[in-house]
C-alpha cells in the first residue's frame, strides 16, 4: 500500500512544516475553497442549504467565527500558558466598546480603529497580567471572576462611552479598506449581503489569528509559555522569565479578545453589557474545553460547535415540539424555555467532556487518527 | 579567594523560621571538577542548590559563581550566568515532546520573541533549524534517538531523568548542578547515567556539582566529596578520606557506642 520510505524526512525544514502530509495539504485547499465559495453557494447548494435550514445560516457561521477568534486568544492564555481566566468576556467587551466609540464618535477609518482596538486590549491585558505572577490556580480564577463584575460595572456606568445598560450602536464604525466596503460589498457589479461579506471578513481574521498564534506556540515564545504551564519553577531555572511570559500571555490573549469584540460589535450592530457578562466568559471556557485545550484547531472546532448549537437546538425544538420544551422564548407552555435548554446542554457538555475526554474534540480526533495510522495493530 | 574555584560557596547560613537548614557551609568547585555532596535525608543538600539558583535567599554568606555574587539574583539571572540544573523529582515539561524540552533548555541561547515568532518566516524559522541541529548532538550524546517526538510524560522514569540531564546540558552550562540523577534507578540505569555524567565532565569539560544518595556511584566518579549532616559540613576531601571518616560513618550508620 503506502510506501513508508516516502515519508522519510531528510531535512529539519520538513519537520517544521505546518502542512506536512499530502492529506493535510488537500485539507488546507478544501478549507480555502470553502472560505471563498461558502458565501456564494451557501443558500443554493443542496448540502449547505440543508445545513442552513437546520440553523447553520451564514449569520450563525459569522458568530461562530467571532467566537473562534476569541477562543484562540483564550486558548493561548489558558490552554498553552495554564492561566485559567474567567474574565475573557471583559477583554472582548473592551474591544467592542472601543470600536463603538472610535468608529462612531471619533469616526476613525477601519484600518486605524482596528489596530487601536488591538492595542487597547493589549494594554488592559498588560495591566492585569502581572497579577498572575502572584496568584495561581483557583486564586487567579477568583480574581478574574472579580474582573467580570468590575467590567460589568464599568460597562453599565460609563454611560458617555458605553451607553449604560441599554447599550450602544456600532453601525457607525467604518469597514472600508480602500474601495472595498464590507458593509456594502460589490464585486464585478454583484452586490453581496452583509452576512456574506462579513463571512469573508470574519473568517479571514480567524485564519490570520490562527496562523499567527500557531506560529507563536511552535517557536521559542510559545514553548516558554507551555513550560510555564507545565512546571513554572523549572521554567524559571532554565531561564524563562515568568513575569515577562505571563504578562505577555495575558496581553496577547486580551488583544485577540479585543479583536473578537470589535468583530462582534460590527456583526451584531448593537452591544450592551449583557453581551460581555459571566455567561459569555463561561461560554468561552466551554469552547476551549470542548474543542481542546492547548490546540488552535480545537478552538475553532469548539467555537463552530458551540456557536451553532443554540441555533440548531432552537430549530429542532421549533420543528419537532420536544416534550417539556416551550417553543416560546419566555418558556410559556412548557417546563423550560429554549434558551434554558441551551444552557443545560452547555453544562452537560462541559461536564461530560471534562470527565470523559479532557482533551476535547481535538483529543478524539487525535485518537481516531492514531487508530487508523497504526491499523491493524493497536500500537 | 582561590581563583581556580569556578563556584565559591562560602559561609552560607540559611534559616526557615527557627529551623537552620544550612549553617556556615563552605565549599568550592574547581573548574573541570566533579564535586559531590552527600548526606542523609534533610541534611540540606537540595537547599544548597536552591541557594545557588536564587530560589532561596540565605541569611548570611556568599555564593560566587565565576567571581559574581549569586545571592539576591533572580533564578532567571542565575541561569543567564550559565548555571544548569536538574531536579530531584523531575522538572520536565511533561506535555511537551523531547525535542521541545531540549529546545527549552536553549531558551536563553535563542532570541525569537512573540513578534518574530508569529511571523515565522525568516528569523524564527532559521533559529529553529539552527538550534534543532544543536539539540540533535545532545540526543546523540545521551542516546535518546528513539524518543524524539514522544511527550516526555509518557517516557519511562529512567529515560525522563536522562532527558532532564539533556535539557540542562542544552543550556551549554558553565556549571551543572545534578540533584540525585540516579535516585530510584536500577543498577543498569545507574551505570548508564554514571557514564553520561563522566562523559559530560571529561569530554565537554563541564564542572559538575552532584548531590546523590548512591554512595557507590559517588565514590566511583567524584573527584572530591563533601559530607553534610543537619546543615553542617562534617568532612570534605577525596572519596577515600570521606569513606573512612568516622564522623561520616556515624552520620550514616548511627553512633557505634
Amino acid at each position: 500500500m503506502s510506501n513508508p520510505s516516502k515519508d522519510l524526512k531528510v531535512r529539519y525544514q520538513q519537520d517544521l512544516m505546518l502542512w506536512r502530509t499530502p492529506l493535510l495539504r488537500i485539507g488546507l485547499l478544501t478549507l480555502i475553497a470553502l472560505y471563498i465559495l461558502s458565501p456564494i453557494i451557501w443558500e443554493t447548494f443542496p448540502v449547505t442549504k440543508f445545513l442552513s435550514d437546520v440553523g447553520l445560516t451564514m449569520t450563525t457561521l459569522n458568530y461562530a467565527g467571532v467566537f473562534a477568534v476569541g477562543a484562540i486568544g483564550l486558548n493561548l492564555l489558558t490552554g498553552y500558558t495554564g492561566q485559567v481566566s474567567l474574565g475573557h468576556s471583559v477583554f472582548v467587551g473592551a474591544g467592542a466598546y472601543f470600536t463603538a466609540y472610535a468608529g462612531t464618535t471619533w469616526d476613525l477609518p477601519f484600518l486605524i480603529w482596528l489596530p487601536c482596538s488591538l492595542l487597547v486590549g493589549f494594554l488592559i491585558g498588560f495591566i492585569v497580567g502581572p497579577l498572575a505572577l502572584r496568584l495561581r490556580g483557583n486564586y487567579l480564577v477568583v480574581v478574574t471572576l472579580g474582573l467580570v463584575f468590575l467590567g460589568d460595572h464599568i460597562f453599565r456606568n460609563w454611560k458617555s462611552v458605553t451607553g449604560g445598560s441599554t447599550g450602544v450602536s456600532v453601525t457607525g464604525a467604518s469597514l472600508k479598506i480602500g474601495s472595498i466596503d464590507f458593509r456594502n460589498l460589490e464585486i464585478f457589479g454583484h452586490e453581496f449581503e452583509k452576512s456574506q461579506s462579513f463571512f469573508w471578513l470574519i473568517w479571514g481574521f480567524v485564519a490570520i489569528v490562527a496562523l499567527l498564534v500557531k506560529n507563536i506556540v511552535r517557536t521559542r515564545p510559545g514553548r516558554a509559555l507551555q513550560a510555564v504551564r507545565d512546571r513554572d519553577i523549572a521554567a524559571e531555572i532554565i531561564g524563562v522569565d515568568l513575569l515577562h511570559y505571563k504578562t505577555m500571555a495575558f496581553a496577547i490573549s486580551s488583544s485577540i479578545a479585543a479583536l473578537a469584540g470589535a468583530l462582534f460589535g460590527v456583526l451584531q450592530s448593537f452591544i450592551s453589557p449583557i453581551d460581555f457578562g459571566l455567561l459569555v466568559a463561561i461560554q468561552y471556557i466551554a469552547i476551549i474545553i470542548l474543542g481542546g485545550m492547548g490546540t488552535i484547531h480545537g478552538s475553532i472546532i469548539g467555537a463552530f460547535v458551540l456557536g451553532s448549537l443554540p441555533r440548531f437546538v432552537e430549530n429542532i425544538s421549533r420543528d419537532y415540539d420536544l416534550p417539556g420544551v416551550s417553543g416560546d422564548e419566555g418558556g410559556i407552555g412548557g417546563m423550560i424555555s429554549i434558551s434554558s435548554l441551551n444552557h443545560i446542554i452547555y453544562g452537560i457538555l462541559i461536564a461530560a467532556f471534562l470527565l470523559l475526554e479532557p482533551r476535547g474534540i481535538a483529543g478524539i480526533w487525535m485518537r481516531v487518527k492514531t487508530y487508523f495510522k497504526t491499523w491493524p495493530f493497536s500500537y | 579567594m582561590d581563583s581556580s574555584k569556578i563556584l565559591d560557596f562560602s559561609q552560607v547560613t540559611l534559616r526557615f523560621g527557627g529551623v537552620t537548614a544550612l549553617e556556615d557551609v563552605s565549599f568550592g568547585v574547581k573548574s573541570g571538577e566533579l564535586f559531590a555532596i552527600i548526606g542523609p535525608n534533610g541534611a540540606g543538600k537540595t537547599s544548597i542548590f536552591n541557594c545557588i539558583n536564587g530560589v532561596y535567599k540565605p541569611q548570611a554568606g556568599s555564593v560566587l559563581f565565576e567571581g559574581k555574587e549569586m545571592i539576591g539574583e533572580r533564578p532567571v539571572n542565575v541561569a543567564r550566568q550559565g548555571v544548569g540544573r536538574t531536579f530531584q523529582n523531575l522538572g520536565l515539561f511533561m506535555n511537551l515532546d523531547l525535542i521541545d524540552n531540549l529546545l527549552l533548555g536553549r531558551h536563553l541561547k535563542m532570541k525569537t520573541g512573540f513578534f518574530s515568532g508569529a511571523l515565522w518566516w525568516g528569523r524564527a524559522k532559521n533559529e529553529e533549524i539552527k538550534n534543532r541541529k544543536k539539540v540533535e548532538t545532545i540526543i546523540d550524546l545521551l542516546e535518546l534517538q528513539p524518543y524524539r517526538y514522544q511527550p516526555v510524560g509518557l517516557l519511562p522514569y529512567g529515560i525522563q531523568k536522562r532527558v532532564e540531564l539533556g535539557r540542562a546540558l542544552s543550556m551549554e552550562p558553565r556549571i551543572l548542578l545534578l540533584d540525585e540523577p540516579v535516585a530510584g534507578m536500577n543498577l543498569e540505569e545507574t551505570e548508564d547515567m554514571a557514564r553520561y555524567i563522566l562523559e559530560i565532565n571529561h569530554e565537554l569539560g563541564v564542572p559538575i556539582l552532584l548531590v546523590e544518595h548512591d554512595m557507590a556511584m559517588v565514590m566511583d566518579i567524584a573527584d572530591r566529596v563533601m559530607a553534610l549532616d543537619f546543615g553542617q559540613t562534617i568532612a570534605t576531601g577525596i572519596p577515600k578520606e570521606i569513606q573512612d571518616n568516622p564522623l561520616v560513618i556515624a552520620a550514616y550508620l548511627g553512633e557505634a557506642s
